[in-house]
């Protein structure tokens, strides 16, 4: 069923743009013009950041932080298999589906381990890339509370996502 | 943000020294063609969604959909212009579809209309952003893909849970970005308050 919705959604502004003679080429070369030059002012910002989300994962720092935290997060009724999922969530979205990836072969899809991380994933976002992409274009350099409350409540939907795994 | 990316290099960077020195380059270089490949695809998926939305606004659909969801909107955002509150209507739109390719640039449109000119974020941009991270998809549509190719016999029952966690994590982002700015204002006017009142006593002898 959802396969559905982009084609058609797709075609009904084309038609629409067709009938109230909205010229679709001329949008079209219009919207990848702004494309490029949107990708020109936003490539810096992922650029700094993903070169540090390599390094942090790649170090083998991630890893030994999720040890440290694990006590902590197990507290709160999070598995200790998925702290290291945690810490690189709100990093880097291609590195959390490749844990993601892992804990499924690991522990098989179905498993407690593998939907607690599925709701992880699903009910959160890149919180530092979101964080600089979103701003980047503006003149804003100080985004005062803005990250520690985004994680905050990611890691609230954490917790409440464990709790719910284990009742649903 | 300059503080904590720092650090961040520099921790992983002792980490790196102690196990391979040797890959410390090499793994920033990987960085930063990740960043090169994620940008040569994202030019692609905003092509064509920036296509489609400069046709949205062209037959006027972007319009209806602000009316549509303005009472909402003008509440959680309070003083924000039309066009701001139209591309916010659209990136929450394209965000609970999980029409991610769709909603940053719309994210970022919506995050030029807002800003005020200062270095400082707004309390509107950061309870935008906050909205955002919480990912208020409303099926995740990609896992639910990843699950089904790993094996799963349900793929598609993490949908609820998922919803749940989400709305609760976005509400408590919402509650909290509130109750910052709310403390940030009550800071504000007490400073604009204090010397208001040696003036009125002055006037009363």
């Amino acid at each position: 069923m959802s396969k559905y919705i982009l084609p058609v959604f797709i075609f009904a502004v084309i038609i629409a743009a067709f009938i109230k003679k909205v010229p679709v080429y001329d949008n079209f070369v219009k919207g990848s013009k702004e494309s490029i030059s949107l990708i020109l002012s936003i490539f810096p910002y992922i650029c700094a950041v993903l070169i540090a989300v390599e390094l942090f994962s790649l170090s083998g720092l991630n890893a030994y932080l999720a040890k440290i935290m694990s006590p902590l997060l197990g507290a709160l009724g999070i598995p200790d298999e998925l702290c290291e999922l945690l810490i690189i969530r709100p990093l880097s979205g291609n590195g959390s589906l490749a844990i993601l990836e892992d804990i499924y072969k690991k522990y098989g899809a179905d498993a407690y381990i593998s939907r607690c991380a599925s709701v992880i994933v699903g009910a959160s976002e890149t919180v530092f890339y979101v964080g600089t992409v979103y701003f980047s274009t503006t003149k804003v350099k100080k985004l005062r509370y803005a990250i520690p409350i985004s994680l905050i409540a990611c890691y609230i939907g954490a917790i409440v996502a464990c709790l719910l795994c284990r009742i649903m | 943000m300059n503080t904590v990316f720092a650090i961040m290099i520099l921790a992983s960077l002792i980490m790196l020294v102690v196990v391979s020195p040797e890959s410390a380059f090499s793994i920033m270089i990987s960085g930063a063609s990740n960043a090169l490949t994620l940008a040569f695809t994202l030019i692609a998926i905003y092509a064509i969604w920036l296509s489609i939305l400069s046709l949205m606004e062209g037959i006027g659909l972007s319009k209806a959909l602000n009316k549509l969801f303005r009472p909402l909107t003008k509440k959680l955002f309070k003083g924000e212009s039309d066009l701001a509150l139209e591309y916010i209507t659209l990136n929450f739109s394209a965000n609970l579809l999980g029409m991610g390719g769709a909603a940053t640039p719309l994210g970022i449109k919506a995050m030029e209309c807002m800003q005020d000119g200062s270095e400082k974020a707004t309390d509107n941009m950061i309870l935008f952003m906050v909205i955002n991270s919480t990912s208020i998809q409303l099926i995740p549509a990609t896992i639910i893909g990843l699950r089904s190719a790993a094996g799963s016999n349900a793929p598609s029952d993490i949908i609820l849970p998922s919803l749940l966690a989400t709305l609760i994590s976005t509400v408590t982002g919402v509650i909290l970005a509130k109750i910052c700015s709310k403390l940030r204002r009550a800071k504000k006017h007490k400073e604009v308050e204090l010397p208001k009142q040696p003036l009125f006593a002055q006037v009363r002898k």
